[in-house]
């Protein structure tokens, strides 16, 4: 990869300095959290409102960083044929097209597959989550004026802030695993190999890095995780001070989030029978994103009746039975097998 | 107000049944980690998927008899609601017992579904149908949920005819989201309208 060479020393370069502008940030507002709890006032409030808002900052700066990377990427990782292989492949394409369903798209010469990357892929995905739950957190704050409240939205923020930068930092080593799969197409090979190595790559870039379905699916339900946060910090001052105003906001960022995770599941589904085929139902991911999905929808139904006597612990219980829920499903594809694992 | 209405218990039942949902899904994860099937010939792993529809199979009907409850709680009196149910829920019980849970569920889902789309149709005429929650557009919204729901489910049986199966997915993803985004938005959208054109014609007089 002699042109990206540089382009990751600058990545990591930048993302270094922004990764530790992060930290001191969510320390200093780590600091803020007594202050406020002890003498909620103006001065620590406004203290930390300001370091939400330069974590919310840095966090879109690294967003772009990880953009521009991106189109690094596009520019100069191609999958170039010479001529004669390019008909070769085009004619075991166009024998493939007649017997299945689903086929990759026919080889042209002209324009050369690259690759389109979404920005939420391997580590960059916390990135785009947490900047999503910053951006939700600053609006809910200035929305709702409630210590507690805005104490669990800072107190989530700095956990996630040094989630991202200790342990899942995307700028320490950019894109490992995507990068470790394009190595071997770098390297010098015999015509054959080459054909062997584009084959195993294109059906890749085709459904999943270029995949339309990329672009709607991941990012929708990352935007759903966001939200729930801010809805466990509702859930969690609704049963602590038991006022309306806090269940309220609970309520708004549970409608919210249900809509992105609806809709995000349900673009999932189109996509893994395009790129698993019919195997995959009952996946553990798919088990646990269903049961999620059904713990959300008995909060929503048992909403209704909010009013009545017991319900607004159980409501409050289920509401954070829900984040669970969401940690759960997400932190899965880690420990349990299946189409979606380490994804 | 009646300290345990029906509405109340119909809600009850329905999170004792999602609860069940849930902890099966949570079991299929460990059972599909304990077994090894992530690498397994595909018919194991068919296998295994039918095991897991067949055991969702009886709470989901479940569940659609308690939508079932739902769905002609608007149409109908209460004194022809049981007689209703009854009546589901013993066809629902026949055809299970002589065709298997898999036609059980077909059976079900294709008169939720046609029940569903007639209460979508009402909903949208503007008929006053007893809902839980008022307002027209709470009213639609509730029903293009449950009508994508049911519609969902029934697509199952489709995958082997490839182009209707899409159709159908569509259809229910459309009914699902539109369904939410009214339910949840479209109501405080036109009070904010109404109230707007409100103080507009206060404001020409004044």
């Amino acid at each position: 990869m002699p042109h990206l060479g540089s382009a990751i020393n600058t990545y990591q370069t930048t993302g270094s300095l922004l990764i530790c502008l992060l930290l001191v940030s969510a320390a200093a507002l780590a600091v803020c959290i007594p202050f406020q709890a002890k003498q909620p006032g103006k001065r620590p409030e406004r203290a930390a409102y300001f370091l939400m808002s330069v974590i919310s900052a840095l966090l879109a700066a690294g967003s772009i960083l990880v953009i521009w990377f991106h189109w690094e990427i596009y520019q100069h990782v191609v999958l170039r044929l010479p001529e004669n292989l390019a008909r070769e492949i085009n004619r075991w394409l166009a024998a493939a097209a007649n017997r299945s369903s689903y086929t990759l798209p026919l080889y042209d010469p002209a324009a050369p597959p690259r690759y389109i990357l979404p920005f939420w892929l391997e580590n960059e995905k916390y990135l785009f989550w947490f900047l999503a739950y910053a951006g939700m957190a600053l609006f809910a704050w200035r929305r709702l004026n409630e210590p507690i409240f805005r104490i669990l939205l800072q107190v989530l923020l700095v956990i996630q802030t040094a989630v991202l930068c200790l342990v899942c930092n995307p700028f320490q080593q950019p894109l490992p695993g995507f990068l470790q799969e394009i190595g071997p197409w770098f390297s010098p090979l015999a015509p054959m190999s080459r054909l062997g190595v584009f084959m195993q790559l294109y059906p890749r870039l085709t459904f999943y890095y270029n995949a339309h379905y990329m672009w709607t699916h991941p990012p929708l339900l990352f935007l759903a995780y966001a939200g729930l946060t801010v809805f466990f910090a509702g859930c969690v001052a609704m049963l602590w001070t038991g006022k309306r105003a806090c269940e309220t906001m609970a309520y708004a960022h549970a409608k919210v989030s249900y809509i992105f995770l609806t809709l995000g599941m349900l673009l999932g589904y189109p996509w893994a029978l395009q790129a698993w085929g019919p195997n995959w139902w009952w996946d553990p991911k798919v088990a646990s994103s269903l049961m999620m999905w059904i713990v959300f929808s008995t909060y929503l139904h048992a909403r209704l009746y909010l009013s009545r006597r017991w319900m607004w612990g159980f409501v409050g219980g289920l509401g954070i039975l829900c984040f669970c829920a969401m940690l759960f499903t997400f932190t899965a594809s880690f420990f349990f097998p299946g189409e979606h694992t380490g994804h | 107000m009646k300290r345990y209405n029906s509405d109340f218990i119909l809600i009850l039942v329905t999170v004792v049944i999602m609860f069940f949902i849930s902890m099966l899904c949570i079991g299929g994860m460990f059972y599909f980690k304990w077994a090894e099937l992530q690498n397994v010939v595909p018919a194991i792993k068919i296998a295994y998927q039918e095991q897991m529809n067949g055991l969702l199979a009886p709470f989901l009907l479940a569940l659609l008899l308690t939508l079932g409850l739902c769905i002609p709680r608007r149409l109908f009196p209460q004194h022809r609601l049981y007689a209703f149910i009854i009546l589901l829920g013993l066809t629902g019980l026949g055809a299970a017992l002589v065709w298997g849970w898999r036609e059980a569920l077909l059976w079900m889902l294709i008169i939720s579904a046609a029940l569903q789309t007639v209460v979508l149709i009402l909903a949208v005429s503007g008929r006053r149908l007893k809902f839980l929650c008022e307002g027209y557009w709470n009213r639609v919204g509730s029903s293009s949920v449950h009508l994508g729901l049911v519609l969902f489910c029934l697509d199952f049986f489709l995958l082997d005819r490839w182009n209707v199966h899409l159709v159908i997915f569509w259809i229910s993803a459309v009914c699902i989201f539109i369904g939410t985004v009214i339910t949840f938005y479209a109501e405080d959208m036109m009070d904010k309208l109404r109230d707007r054109k409100e103080s507009q014609k206060f404001m020409d007089r004044c």
